[in-house]
């Protein structure tokens, strides 16, 4: 039986998880300038009206304070939390229109990159619009959004939200989402125990050297860049196919990373990244069905990891039974469980020491890149505020280390791809060719 | 292995630790529940093929699954039965 201390509403306690993204946020703004935010953008069939998107956002921001939260430390119980504002005016989520007489998708495309590349104006700013309106048919609505307040999946539920609000819903639905969470100070046994799992499996991990991209010096302003692809419905479904024929079980998640890991081989130039082993960290969703308005906001996963050796030529179908493996022992061992133990004990660490800790492990170069492939989107309607939703894709964070992310994200049965790495990293030509032998792989009979 | 549970309780205790793994409410998940609609993840899935490995000791991890096997609780059952009396 589990017991917690009574605890503020004004409070929502950090989870291991928000912990561990709050260290890499942290480590990314000390190293790039930049913090762990990401863009979700909605690519609609029709000329939406900032008139009629503000003021729902302004009835957003009411209804749930915690948008405006920041993080704060309780001195009683060390523990880190959410301080939710009391006030009942918030400052307005920030919405900038840009209109386009005609589609220019490429200066779109590049306002985008720069909606994301910019630091939130002050500490409990979390969220902020930008709308291209490109003629009369097509806009584009960028969300950046700071992950220690949302996740990906998070961020297509907020959208969700705002056409729910636009439907007269949102008192239907706002008091189902989850507002604090108590400190759970309790389970240290098992979280000592965790912690415990958790290190001699990293410990294993660090025996051999990670292929890691160089990180630009400290200190400088750095931008991240992204590039974007899309599968087509019918190359979506049959990758799906032939992913679970590989795996033999229904499970796509390591056929995607072997053939990221696959690309990454041909497209690297040579010689080769140092390093003997291909490392990937990845995220696992700790939302189940049912709860995606309970847990709409902060970090609702937990992570695995993939490795691979580097001088391998296996093909991408073989390296995906040896990842399939790696998912059962790490399943076996509890790692996305000890993963969240673990970080909830790290807690009592402020985030800059938690971000020096992790940079240590070694000697910063944890992983060659993160890799997500999320097959659930919190957005599915088919339609925003009226107008037909064409596509919704990403423009991901990326922390520095390792400065490169893979991901796949679904929207409407179809795969969008995006690679976001961390200029000076990597160059355009080289990510370029990266997602180019990714898409290949993904497509390729 | 000698096979003393019966189809019908693997079925039943199937669906009791689909239920467990997926949170849900006693009795939500039956012999008709069609189970790519429960919305289990690969991971939820790799879960239950543990639990499935512990209680029946059979080991399905590796290959052997058609996607047809796992589409209801009698299919996986079947399989269950059928590796358990091999």
């Amino acid at each position: 039986m589990s017991w917690s201390l009574p605890y503020s509403r004004q409070r929502r306690y950090l989870t291991g998880m928000d912990w561990i993204l709050g260290a890499l946020d942290h480590g990314a703004r000390k190293r790039i300038g930049l913090g762990g935010f990401s863009q979700a953008i909605l690519d609609l069939g029709g000329d939406l009206s900032p008139e009629i998107l503000l003021p729902l956002l302004n009835q957003i921001s009411k209804r749930l304070p915690l948008i405006h939260g920041r993080v704060a430390r309780d001195w009683l119980n060390l523990a880190p939390y959410w301080k939710v504002p009391r006030k009942s005016d918030p400052p307005p989520i920030p919405l900038k229109v840009i209109d386009f007489p005609e589609e220019d998708l490429n200066t779109a495309e590049r306002l985008l990159d720069d909606h994301v590349n910019k630091p939130f104006d002050s500490e409990s700013q979390h969220l902020r619009f930008l709308l291209i309106r490109l003629g009369s048919r097509r806009s584009l609505l960028g969300m950046v959004f700071d992950h220690r307040l949302l996740d990906a999946f998070g961020a297509e539920a907020l959208f969700r939200l705002i056409d729910l609000t636009f439907r007269g819903q949102l008192n239907e639905f706002a008091p189902l989402i989850k507002q604090t969470e108590p400190a759970h100070l309790d389970h240290w046994k098992r979280r000592l125990t965790s912690g415990r799992t958790l290190n001699h499996f990293l410990y294993r991990l660090n025996e051999r050297t990670v292929c890691a991209l160089q990180m630009p010096p400290t200190g400088v302003t750095r931008r991240i860049k992204f590039l974007h692809d899309s599968l087509t419905l019918e190359e979506t479904a049959d990758f799906n196919r032939r992913a679970v024929e590989e795996a033999g079980i229904p499970m796509t998640l390591p056929s995607a990373a072997a053939r990221a890991i696959a690309a990454m081989r041909t497209a690297i130039p040579s010689p080769p990244l140092p390093g003997q082993d291909w490392l990937l960290f990845t995220s696992a969703s700790a939302r189940l069905p049912g709860q995606e308005w309970e847990k709409l906001f902060f970090n609702q996963f937990s992570m695995m990891t993939f490795s691979a050796d580097s001088k391998s030529t296996d093909p991408p179908t073989q390296i995906a039974l040896v990842l399939r493996d790696q998912v059962f022992e790490q399943m076996k061992l509890q790692i996305p469980f000890a993963m969240q133990d673990a970080g909830a004990l790290g807690r009592i660490c402020p985030h800059w020491l938690g971000s020096r800790l992790m940079n240590l492990l070694a000697g910063g170069r944890f992983c060659s890149f993160y890799f997500a492939c999320l097959r659930d989107t919190g957005f599915s309607g088919e339609s925003f505020l009226g107008l037909p939703v064409t596509n919704l894709y990403h423009k991901p964070l990326v922390f520095a280390p390792p400065g490169l992310n893979i991901c796949m994200t679904t929207f409407a049965g179809r795969f969008n791809l995006v690679i976001s790495y961390v200029e000076d990293a990597l160059s355009d030509r080289v990510a370029a060719r990266i997602l180019h032998e990714f898409k290949a792989l993904l497509v390729k009979n | 292995m000698p096979n003393s549970l019966t189809l019908e309780e693997i079925q039943s205790q199937l669906c009791a630790e689909i239920q467990t793994i997926m949170s849900l409410r006693p009795g939500s998940v039956t012999t008709q529940t069609h189970l790519p609609a429960l919305g289990m993840d690969s991971l939820r899935f790799v879960s239950l093929l543990l639990v499935i490995e512990q209680k029946f000791g059979v080991n399905l991890m590796k290959g052997g699954l058609k996607p047809e096997d796992t589409k209801t609780v009698p299919n996986f059952a079947a399989v269950i039965f059928a590796r358990r009396s091999a």
